[in-house]
């Protein structure tokens, strides 16, 4: 979801430029909320900005399914892309730079650096693969919060995460209320619908069909990458809407080059999503993909008890912000959470904003979305 | 604050007299969230504001106002028996498709319901209507017809009737002059330019 195209750049003012990233090493076991365990753990993240004396202005972002720690600046001179929340990241930018100390790390079960089933057991000397304990959002927000410690964070400014990393920011709010200040979660909702759950199924069918998948313990060089690529390519139009699709690709096509076979790419959509999904599979895991997707079909709020029953610990002033052509985590998901705040009294905003670009609105620089998250990151 | 302003704020004061410190407030149509924003100051209110539009629930999360942007009879439904301490119309009620169901909704929700409107029995609104044959401009409503919102507006004898039927109890009154700032008592169908009640249901 971190498909943004976006111009090569030079980093100047503005812009947090060149960045590195860091990793952060937990030699503690990590218990899982299904009982699995890791003897130890490891988050890939890169921040920006200072943390100030009283540890007070961080800001912790969350990213989507398929994003990673790098949500700003570029990491080399001849690098193409800028982070995947270039536009919202940097000096002077809603999330300022010059303000606040920001965060981002991969996820737990990540495949960008962070632990994830890819990574080796050091009981086996071999990756976890299947072995990888069962995951869940609960999961991915606590190895976050150990990252925070480490650097002597009690409390964040802020959280903040879209789709996936929304799911999380409402997590953090949720399991952490003391240690936030205030969260935005964007394009997400307190559980799948039953049409993402199909969705997500479908793409891990695609996986798990894929003979060279091999029960999880497949060769990373030689993984399941046909299954991993059509997985990738439906989540895709998952992302997008029908409007937008249209106006980008209508009925546009890439060549009328008769002497090509019947099947070959003829449609500019086609094209497009043939290279999202060829694309992925160079920086994605396949098993990471089975895992994330789970965790979030899995990620309910309305259980064990109620929404509201859950919402109960929330103590921070939230803003959860739903996009009209999202159909992936419709406008309803995300406006019944902020219903069950305000129900139970919270300080709760619900904003909706009318984008054409689906479930990636988010990730779409428009400038309502610009002022919205500065303004209220801002009080 | 412009004249504007200033006229459009006038009925604060007697809005926040009926609100107590700490109150839990509903404001529908709450607009820019200025009125939450004062009772906030002025009363220590938990008070959250319902409007349509995005660029008002933005004004609202820079004036730190909890905000939900959408239908108000859907947030109503949502909402428990006297959720709220006080549900707030201020010049709402006249854009409202169903107003009726709306403010029984209010009256469900709120244990209090505020209603604050212009009077169309206002003299200069009659005077504009059968000389001029135009319906009156004024600083908070200078736009032409074509570019405001649908509204249905309703005089205070009306209202009052409404109430009546319905046996919606009147608590208090209040009715301002042409200026929406002297409070008149005489003939208020004829003298009073804005109106406002402190209802309650009579469970």
């Amino acid at each position: 979801m971190n498909d943004s195209e976006q111009a090569p750049i030079i980093p100047d003012e503005g812009e947090v430029g060149f960045v590195e990233y860091q990793d952060f090493v937990s030699e503690e076991p990590f218990k899982f909320v299904s009982g699995g365990s890791l003897p130890e753990l490891t988050l890939r993240y890169e921040t920006y900005g200072h943390l100030n004396a009283a540890k007070d202005n961080g800001i912790l972002i969350c990213h989507a399914l398929s994003g990673d720690h790098h949500c700003a600046g570029v990491h080399g001179i001849e690098e193409r892309k800028q982070g995947w929340w270039n536009f919202m990241v940097g000096p002077g930018k809603p999330i300022d730079t010059t303000r606040y100390f920001v965060i981002c790390s991969n996820v737990l079960g990540g495949c960008q650096g962070s632990t994830g089933p890819g990574s080796i057991n050091p009981a086996t000397g071999t990756p976890y693969n299947l072995d990888f304990p069962k995951l869940t959002v609960e999961d991915m927000v606590k190895a976050q919060s150990l990252l925070v410690d480490s650097f002597g964070i009690d409390r964040l400014h802020a959280v903040i995460g879209g789709s996936m990393g929304g799911m999380q920011t409402l997590q953090w709010a949720i399991q952490y209320p003391e240690r936030i200040g205030r969260y935005i979660a964007l394009a997400s909702g307190a559980r799948h619908t039953a049409q993402a759950i199909a969705f997500n199924d479908t793409g891990r069918q695609a996986i798990i069909a894929d003979p060279a998948w091999q029960q999880g313990s497949y060769d990373p060089a030689n993984g399941p990458n046909q299954g991993l690529a059509v997985a990738r390519m439906m989540a895709h139009i998952t992302y997008l809407s029908d409007v937008g699709m249209e106006s980008k690709f209508g009925r546009k096509r890439r060549n009328s080059d008769e002497s090509k076979e019947h099947f070959d790419v003829e449609f500019e959509v086609e094209s497009y999503l043939r290279y999202q999904g060829a694309s992925f599979v160079t920086r994605f895991d396949a098993n990471t993909y089975l895992y994330l997707t789970k965790a979030l079909d899995r990620f309910d709020l309305h259980s064990p008890e109620s929404l509201d029953a859950t919402l109960r610990p929330v103590t921070a002033p939230g803003l959860v912000v739903g996009f009209t052509s999202d159909w992936l985590y419709p406008p309803q998901g995300n406006r019944e959470v902020v219903e069950a705040l305000l129900r139970l009294g919270k300080h709760a905003t619900y904003a909706e904003l009318a984008m054409d670009f689906g479930h990636d609105s988010f990730l779409v620089r428009a400038p309502k979305l610009y002022e919205l998250i500065h303004r209220f990151l801002s009080r | 604050m412009s004249p504007t302003d200033k006229k459009r704020q006038a009925d604060f004061q007697i809005i926040a007299r009926w609100v107590n410190e700490g109150d839990r407030v509903l404001d529908l149509g709450c607009g820019r969230g200025v009125l939450l924003e004062y009772l906030q100051q002025k009363k220590s209110i938990y008070g959250v504001g319902v409007d349509i539009d995005f660029d008002k629930i933005l004004s609202c999360v820079k004036r730190g106002v909890p905000a939900y942007q959408g239908d108000i009879r859907a947030i109503l439904a949502n909402f428990p028996d006297d959720a709220f301490d006080r549900v707030i119309f201020s010049r709402t009620v006249e854009h409202l498709e169903e107003p009726d169901a709306i403010l029984a909704e209010g009256l469900r929700v709120g244990r209090h319901v505020t209603v604050g409107f212009i009077n169309k029995g206002f003299w200069v609104n009659r005077v504009n209507s059968l000389l001029k044959g135009r319906r009156t401009v004024n600083e908070v409503y200078s736009k032409p017809w074509y570019e405001s919102l649908p509204s249905n507006p309703f005089s205070v004898a009306e209202f009052e009737d409404y109430c009546d039927a319905r046996k919606i109890v009147i608590e208090n009154r209040v009715y301002l002059g042409g200026d929406w700032r002297t409070e008149c008592s005489k003939l208020p169908n004829l003298m009073a330019g804005y109106a406002i009640y402190n209802l309650a249901s009579t469970d």
